[in-house]
């Protein structure tokens, strides 16, 4: 023991740091040359992990550390957001995920070593479930290639550039994640600002076959998503092509591209050759053809929950051949129709779907002129029908005495759905 | 064209979602606090509160619950009306870029159409020109090849000129479309801005709705536990105060109690005291005795000590002799215990040969005795034949005998009629008709007897004389006997077996008891006739010897029927008496066992014969002729002899005569041989020895 020194007020024995407490500082020290975790008594290691710095290279600390309180100060290091909800409350998911997101999206063809990206698949290859590339560089231009950027202006999209215009090929990451279930892919620049150009928003026929072969090639992919990525009749044939029969997929999301009728044909063919619960075509350029097919589709479908084919151009020909599959099916949920250029003709033969089906409970009809007689008879198909739960008319010119009574009727489906889940519960 | 984008980018900050699952989260918390209300009146129903207090519970939480539920449709309809106002923008937009859509495809045809008019009013001029070009080739002057080049050249000109207006239209369009375009996208960030503003608003509109909704809600638990924590509290205070006098009550009682207790403490204080002051003077003077006492007893001890140090020194004396004592017995029980080894030894042995022996003389004696059957065997065989050639001989003999007597009288008889010439009377000869040996009279058993008693009327007069001869014998009257053996029928029946009465049942009363009695003879041990009538006798004087003692006994009682009972005792024993006498007979009369054994033997089959007899047989067949008669034969015998003698000497002068004669004929046979040439003279000789013979 040491005499205590009477002057200093301030000393006390607990100052001097014990040798546990050393000896663990030693190892957060040295921990990136000699990790030593599990070995230690838990509150030992509880110790250690709250002081271990978030900057320890992930071949260290990926597989070893499996505590939730290092991954959240790893995170909160590195993003200032961050909502672990979306991440099923795993913040090392989350960082994983995170990590290569950013990895893929400042990933530059030719440019850049895919090792970088191979490096890391060994280590979060078990913790990634979701993937939310939301930007893909194109490969940098080399100076001459400028003077072919006037010509792609007035050329049309389709990528008849040569092979350096790729971008990140899937094929290398895609099968070697085993817990991957979501994709969400935008083949794009973000936050381009001044610097536009066009041949920065490039989805390239090897492109779409890459991917499409990456798709294939991964069986536990559940929902895929590709947006503002210029998909185009071919494009979308290939990525169907290789999606067809595929395991696990329930959710396929195509919105905002240029899918025209011949891409809805195969998205038809795929709905009835897949266990699709939910597809999303919104904002292309179908039109009554396409519509048609998929309608034929959906008419023999007993998977498909959701449809949204919001802002496309299938007109009234379509919208009665999708309200005619209605009365067939006895699946189909969720039905948005929005800004679809339909009129009159839909909304009879709606109403008389609204009359035979009993299990879509929420319909979109803004923005398609159906008029006041369409409205009445619409009005009439809802009193006929009790499952309808949300039916959305705004700006379809329907009378306010069809509105009021559309509300009325869904007021009381309303009602009665919440009783019945009263009782059931 | 870059609307999409912005579209897009609307979508991802739809809050229409999170509302819904705040607002499904808000509804299970309200279900829960219902449940749990719920399940809180339950419990208190269980303990069992009073009735009011219960109702009012129900009310409060009815309260609570209504509040919560209005709260909760207040709420669903304030988040319907801002989504619907945020998604307004959305489809406003929708509807916007539908509108621009139809617009542009319609822009296109336009332009299309235009296209193609210029294209083809292009085409036209083209072959025009081209046309003009072979014309030009066939002009020959300068002049018209200048005027026709010129004339290219116009047309040529007209197209660019047209071109270009279509190009500068078509920039012109583009640069609309470009303006539209920026317009648009400043559209929608005003739209963006709009749709955070209203978002925001919604938010903090929603937050405050919340928050007042969660005041209220509050409020309204708040009041409830208030009414309900004053209620309790008033409980409380009451049970408190109860439970507070009760304690009060409690403690004066203990006091009481401890008071009472404490004076009692006190007098058995004094109490003990004073006894523990008696028990201790007492104690102490018993103490003293005990001392005066101890110390006698240590002088008693000392001098016993000494005493017994003595005899510990002689006892230690005799322990050495005791020791040596005991090695000399040991040794003798060694060498005993040797003499009996020995001894057992030789008992073995002898054990041994004495068994051999016994099992040689067995064998022996089961030898012996086959031979002795076997000589049995042979002496009854040779009895029998004894007894044969006995009978033969006998009746030889006798035949003999009887000839020989049959002579005799015959001779007599014939002497009596011929020599005598007096008339035979035959004597009496009994033995004549009878021939064989002797037989044995035959003992008569008793049961025989019985049954001849019972059998008494059946056989009538014929059995009076024999019943003379026996009463005679026996002295006792057959009547009486018969009496009693019927007594003894009826009384002893104990002595027969039970099955032999049951198979007897059905029989006559005479055979019943005839067997009765046979059965009754053999247990008692009568056999013969004799014995029978010994016990008949036996019964009757004991009859009157009892008679007399019950005379004696019964004095004092009338002559009259003294007299009478003497007279019926006589006659009859009493049946009472019965066993007794029987008992006193058997003790006098039982027969010993080896006089039954040799009976036995003679039954066996050697049947001795009784000889007495036999000889005044043969002596009365040999007295056939009495004295007188053979006095007479022999004076008879002596003159027979005498004319036997004459006779014979007459019997030998015949015979000299007859030879005297025959020397007569044979001299005259010679005499007449000689006669008639010789013969004459033999037989003139014959002649005359003839002639003498006749004489």
């Amino acid at each position: 023991m040491r005499s205590v020194i009477a002057e200093d007020p301030d000393w006390s024995l607990a100052l001097v740091p014990s040798l546990t407490t050393l000896s663990l500082q030693h190892i957060i020290k040295h921990f990136e040359e000699n990790p030593i975790l599990d070995e230690l008594m838990p509150n030992y290691k509880a110790y250690v992990l709250q002081r271990l710095p978030a900057s320890l290279p992930l071949t260290v600390s990926a597989n070893l550390i499996s505590d939730e309180s290092y991954w959240k100060r790893c995170c909160e290091a590195r993003w200032r957001l961050c909502d672990v909800s979306t991440y099923g409350n795993s913040w090392k998911r989350m960082f994983f995920e995170r990590h290569l997101e950013n990895i893929i999206e400042l990933f530059i063809p030719d440019a850049t070593d895919t090792k970088t990206v191979l490096d890391l698949v060994p280590l979060c290859r078990n913790y990634i479930k979701r993937l939310n590339v939301s930007q893909l560089l194109p490969p940098i231009k080399e100076p001459p290639s400028f003077d072919e950027d006037d010509r792609s202006d007035c050329a049309s999209d389709m990528g008849s550039e040569g092979p350096s215009i790729d971008h990140f090929d899937f094929r290398i990451l895609l099968d070697k994640l085993p817990n991957l279930e979501e994709l969400n892919v935008a083949y794009g620049v973000k936050g381009c600002g001044m610097n536009f150009e066009w041949n920065l928003f490039e989805f390239t026929f090897r492109d779409c076959e890459s991917l499409a072969k990456a798709l294939n090639s991964c069986k536990t992919l559940q929902v895929f998503r590709i947006h503002r990525s210029k998909v185009d009749d071919e494009k979308c044939c290939m990525l169907v092509s290789q999606l067809l029969d595929h395991p696990s997929l329930q959710e396929l999301d195509f919105s905002h591209n240029h899918i025209n009728d011949h891409g809805a044909r195969a998205i038809g063919k795929l709905l009835n050759r897949s266990r699709l619960k939910r597809l999303v075509v919104c904002n292309n350029q179908i039109r009554a053809s396409g519509a048609q097919a998929l309608a034929h589709a959906l008419a023999r479908n007993a998977t498909l929950i959701s449809l949204n084919l919001r802002l496309n151009r299938i007109g009234d020909e379509g919208g009665q051949a999708l309200a005619q599959a209605l009365i067939k099916n006895k699946t189909l949920v969720d039905l948005h129709l929005g800004g679809n250029n339909m009129s009159e003709p839909t909304a009879v033969a709606l109403s008389q779907a609204l009359v035979e089906n009993w299990t879509l409970k929420s319909l979109n009809l803004s923005n398609n002129r159906l008029g006041v007689d369409g409205g009445k008879l619409l009005e009439e198909g809802m009193s006929h029908n009790s499952s309808v739960l949300e039916c959305d008319i705004r700006l379809t010119d329907v009378g306010q005495d069809s509105e009021y009574c559309i509300a009325q009727a869904l007021r009381a489906n309303q009602l009665q759905a919440a009783r019945k889940n009263q009782s059931q519960l | 064209m870059h609307q999409p984008e912005l579209f897009a980018g609307d979508e991802a900050d739809e809050p229409g979602p999170s509302v819904e699952s705040t607002n499904q989260e808000e509804r299970i918390t309200a279900r829960r606090i219902r449940i749990a209300a719920r399940n809180e009146a339950k419990t208190r129903q269980l303990l069992g509160e009073d009735s009011q207090g219960k109702e009012d519970i129900k009310e409060e939480t009815r309260k609570s619950q209504k509040e919560v539920e209005q709260r909760e449709r207040h709420m669903a309809k304030l988040k319907s009306d801002g989504l619907e106002m945020v998604t307004n923008i959305q489809v406003a937009a929708d509807a916007r870029e539908s509108d621009r859509r139809k617009e542009q495809e319609e822009a296109c045809r336009l332009r299309r159409e235009i296209l193609e008019n210029e294209a083809k009013s292009s085409q036209e001029k083209f072959e025009e020109i081209t046309r003009k070009w072979t014309d030009a080739k066939m002009k020959q002057t300068p002049l018209d090849l200048r005027d026709a080049l010129n004339n290219q050249q116009q047309l040529c000109e007209q197209i660019t000129a047209d071109k270009n207006k279509l190009i500068s239209e078509l920039q012109q369009e583009l640069k609309a479309s470009d303006d539209r375009y920026v317009k648009d996208l400043k559209r929608q960030v005003n739209d963006i801005d709009l749709l955070t503003e209203r978002m925001e608003e919604q938010v903090s509109s929603l937050k405050k709705s919340y928050r007042e909704d969660l005041q209220l809600i509050e409020n309204s638990f708040d009041e409830e536990r208030r009414t309900l924590l004053t209620k309790n509290r008033k409980k409380w205070e009451h049970q408190m105060k109860e439970r507070s006098e009760k304690e009060l009550r409690n403690m004066m009682k203990g006091l009481n109690l401890l008071e009472e207790y404490e004076d009692l403490l006190q007098k058995l204080r004094v109490q003990t005291a004073e006894e523990y002051n008696i028990d201790k003077i007492s104690l102490d003077t018993e103490v003293q005795d005990l001392r005066k006492k101890v110390q006698q007893v240590k002088f008693d001890c000392h001098v016993k000590e000494e005493k017994l140090h003595y005899n510990f020194e002689v006892l230690k004396k005799r322990e050495e002799e005791n020791t040596i004592l005991k090695s000399q017995m040991k040794r003798k029980i060694i060498r005993m215990q040797d003499v009996l080894n020995n001894l057992k030894s030789k008992c073995g042995n002898q054990e041994k040969q004495s068994k051999a022996e016994n099992q040689s003389l067995s064998n022996d004696y089961a030898r012996i005795k086959q031979q002795y059957r076997d000589m049995q065997k042979k002496a009854r065989h040779f009895a029998a034949l004894d007894a044969e050639h006995f009978e033969k001989l006998w009746l030889i003999c006798e035949d003999e005998v009887k000839a020989l007597a049959h002579r005799a009288l015959e001779t007599d008889r014939i002497i009596h009629e011929q020599q005598l010439g007096l008339p035979w009377v035959s004597p009496l000869v009994p033995f004549m008709e009878r021939s064989g040996p002797i037989k044995q009279q035959t003992i008569r058993t008793a049961t025989q007897t019985a049954a001849d008693i019972l059998q008494d009327d059946t056989r009538g007069h014929l059995l009076e004389e024999s019943e003379g001869l026996e009463n005679t014998g026996g002295g006792v009257n057959r009547r009486t006997v018969k009496r009693i053996l019927e007594l003894l029928c009826d009384e002893m029946g104990f002595l027969v077996e039970s099955k032999l009465l049951k198979l007897l049942s059905h029989l006559e009363k005479n055979e019943q008891s005839l067997i009765k009695l046979d059965a009754i003879f053999s247990a008692i041990g009568i056999e013969s006739e004799v014995d029978a009538y010994k016990m008949a006798e036996f019964f009757m004087n004991y009859t009157q010897h009892g008679g007399e003692q019950r005379e004696h006994m019964e004095e004092e009682e009338t002559t009259s029927e003294q007299g009478e009972s003497v007279e019926e005792l006589s006659d009859l024993i009493h049946p009472n008496d019965l066993l007794l006498a029987l008992k006193d007979f058997t003790g006098q009369y039982c027969r010993p066992y080896d006089v039954q054994a040799s009976q036995k033997s003679s039954v066996l089959g050697l049947e001795m014969r009784d000889d007495s007899e036999d000889e005044a047989y043969w002596e009365s067949i040999a007295n056939v002729m009495p004295e007188s008669k053979l006095k007479l034969w022999s004076a008879l015998d002596t003159a027979l002899n005498k004319y036997h003698t004459a006779l014979t000497e007459r019997a030998e002068l015949l015979v000299e005569t007859q030879d005297v004669q025959q020397q007569n004929t044979e001299l005259r046979q010679l005499l007449q041989l000689y006669t008639s040439s010789k013969a004459s003279a033999e037989t003139e000789t014959q002649t005359t020895r003839m002639r003498q013979f006749p004489m």
